[in-house]
């Protein structure tokens, strides 16, 4: 469990107030913000390397505002891992468990391996961390903070460093480790995706403080402020039912499979059946004025709301069938079609630019 | 070669103000260029500056007058002296520095940078005039030479003088090297280290002081030789037990150049292999 009260934080010209949140024991918790919102100094007080200028931490019903790190139960893994380079992979597995002493060795010793299989990294314990690839890197930070049996996870953007597809891999192995070591995670991020995938409570963070909490779909959804619905800006994000429609390929295994929303229906590529998150990004949605012929494969007919003029780039709020999306298009390209407010187009999209998760 | 040679001029030629060409250089030129090729020769000069009366003092030494003054108690005693006083002036450096060295790398203090600025003051200041301020601070008639006194160390004329006057201008070489090796090293990783478990004390010894360990290691040789090489602050404030430095002036100065020569090249010898020990060290630092 990990709980703040009012927490503030003055670091130099920046400063937190009043941070309130809870993460119940073995939840995963992510707080969200703009990079420079503060996200890595708020760990950093939550871990014991800043104190906070007012307000309460407690960990798992210990209230450890004053304790030093050592004393608090946490592992952390920062953005950079920051492993430790005098160290071969197995040193910095085992680091957090030497002081344990005699008669701990074999346990210790264990630990480490039980760690290793775990993320898949066994054959390079004994190898030193240069020319690690960064998805290993990451999965010794990982096995390294987990080690001594923390209570608390504390991680810092760990999945920004790496390319998107092994982001996916890692995304899944975190939620699966985090349920077998029965840890509760605090993980922050400035990527959607992560907080729609991983979070069971989401935070947001902005202008020192937290603008909107709660499950990451209602707050996606139903943003509280003008700033978070601007923040969480990547795009629409609609919650359907995907259908198989062929069999499975490649490696992981996709499928070609219809993807149901309200009154629409998309063609897209799909890795699981049954509920779930797709993200549509506005620039992925081609607006036209033909009328929609034949069967929708992927075109469908919408609603234009209202238009908002962002310099040369012009969003076209939809109405499609009652699901609202919203497009980007060039403002040149807005004019040429002379678009307007309560106009009927076309909109289309291709099935790969649909992301599911 | 020769046709290489010939193509190397024309090219040189056709682009350099004089199209008859410049000799050796102009097939160089034509492949780094003259200012690059100028630097070269330029730096060379120097080079040659530094090595050449090196090399003119070691060959000018024969074998058995080495020997000789290897026998010679005097010159024995004087290197010995300044082997041991320079190793112990840099163990008060090593000691007294670190902590220092790690407090200016670590913390945003008030004043810090003043800290900094007077630490470096020794390097700018001659010699002798450290001396001559050495002596006032720690005469028998200052206060704190005559506390020092009455606690039983004699320093000045005695060879605490001399590990006083090697610590004034070696200590600012040994924190320079040790706060910048702190530097080097991530603080991120001490926080990590911390929450594993570490008390600040432990992840700084395990971590950080290891990471920079080689740092710390070459500014300690780089203080190490300089304070073998002290003169000008020693001899004002002990002239006797007499330094190897000390020495060989006394030498050059009562019997002439000749009887410097051997003592002067032995201690050539000892500066050359430190030296040799931090290149060793630097590189691996480097990388």
């Amino acid at each position: 469990m990990i709980r703040l009260d009012g927490v503030a934080l003055a670091l130099g010209s920046f400063r937190l107030h009043d941070v309130s949140l809870e993460i119940p024991s073995g939840g995963y918790g992510l707080i969200i913000g703009p990079t420079g919102s503060g996200k890595t100094s708020l760990l950093e007080c939550i871990a014991g390397h800043v104190a906070p200028a007012s307000g309460r931490i407690a960990l798992n019903g210990r209230d450890v505002t004053a304790e030093p790190p050592e004393r608090r139960g946490i592992g952390f893994v920062y953005q950079a891992y920051h492993l430790f380079p005098h160290h071969s992979v197995r040193e910095n597995i085992a680091y957090g468990l030497a002081r344990r002493g005699r008669g701990h060795e074999a346990a210790a010793r264990k630990r480490v391996e039980d760690l290793a299989a775990l993320f898949g990294i066994g054959p390079l314990l004994d190898r030193g961390i240069r020319g690690l690839s960064g998805g290993e890197q990451q999965r010794v930070a990982l096995a390294r903070a987990l080690a001594p049996r923390p209570g608390i996870l504390l991680l810092d953007e760990p999945l920004a460093a790496v390319d998107p597809a092994l982001r996916r891999t890692l995304r899944r192995e975190l939620r699966q480790i985090q349920a077998q070591e029965g840890v509760t995670v605090l993980h922050v991020t400035h990527d959607v995706e992560d907080a729609l995938r991983l979070g069971d409570e989401v935070a947001v963070l902005a202008d020192g403080g937290v603008i909107q909490r709660g499950p990451p779909e209602e707050v996606f959804r139903y943003p509280k402020t003008p700033f978070v619905a601007q923040f969480l800006d990547a795009g629409n994000v609609l919650r359907g039912t995907v259908t198989r429609q062929g069999p499975s390929e490649g490696d992981p295994p996709r499928f070609a499979a219809t993807f149901r929303t309200g009154g629409l229906v998309f063609d897209v590529v799909a890795e699981r059946e049954g509920a779930t998150h797709v993200l549509v990004r506005p620039e992925d949605l081609l607006i036209t004025r033909d009328p929609v012929v034949g069967p929708p494969r992927n075109r469908f007919g919408a609603r234009i709301e209202r238009l908002e003029r962002r310099g040369p780039v012009t969003l076209a709020h939809l109405d499609a069938s009652g699901t609202p999306l919203v497009a980007s298009i060039t403002s040149q390209t807005a004019e040429e079609l002379g678009l307007a407010a309560a106009m009927t187009v076309a909109v289309g999209l291709k099935a790969t630019a649909v992301h599911l998760f | 070669m020769e046709g290489n040679d010939a193509a190397g001029a024309r090219e040189a030629g056709s682009g350099g103000p004089h199209p008859a060409g410049r000799g050796i250089f102009a097939p160089v030129a034509a492949r780094i260029g003259w200012f690059r090729l100028g630097s070269v020769l330029l730096g060379a000069l120097l080079v040659l500056f530094v090595v050449g009366p090196l090399l003119r003092l070691l060959l000018g030494a024969p074998a058995s007058e080495l020997a000789g003054a290897l026998l010679d108690a005097e010159v024995r005693d004087a290197i010995v002296l300044t082997v041991l006083t320079a190793s112990a002036a840099t163990v008060l450096a090593v000691v007294l520095g670190v902590p220092l060295a790690y407090a200016l790398a670590r913390l945003r203090f008030p004043g810090s940078r003043l800290v900094r600025g007077i630490l470096d003051l020794p390097i700018v200041i001659p010699h002798p005039v450290a001396g001559i301020a050495l002596l006032l601070f720690l005469g028998r008639h200052s206060p704190v030479g005559g506390v020092l006194a009455r606690m039983g160390l004699e320093v000045v004329s005695h060879v605490p003088g001399i590990v006083a006057a090697m610590l004034f201008v070696s200590a600012p070489l040994l924190v320079n090297g040790a706060r910048e090796a702190f530097a080097s090293v991530d603080p991120k990783l001490e926080r990590v280290a911390r929450t594993l478990g570490d008390s600040g004390w432990m992840a700084f010894r395990r971590v950080t002081l290891p990471l920079a360990a080689r740092g710390i290691l070459a500014g300690a040789l780089l203080a190490w030789g300089r304070a073998v090489s002290e003169f000008g602050a020693i001899v004002i404030l002990t002239y006797h037990p007499k330094v190897a430095s000390v020495l060989i002036f006394d030498r050059f100065t009562l019997y002439g150049l000749s009887a410097a020569i051997p003592a002067a090249v032995l201690l050539l010898l000892v500066a050359l292999g430190v030296f040799l020990l931090l290149r060793v060290l630097e590189p691996a630092e480097e990388r």
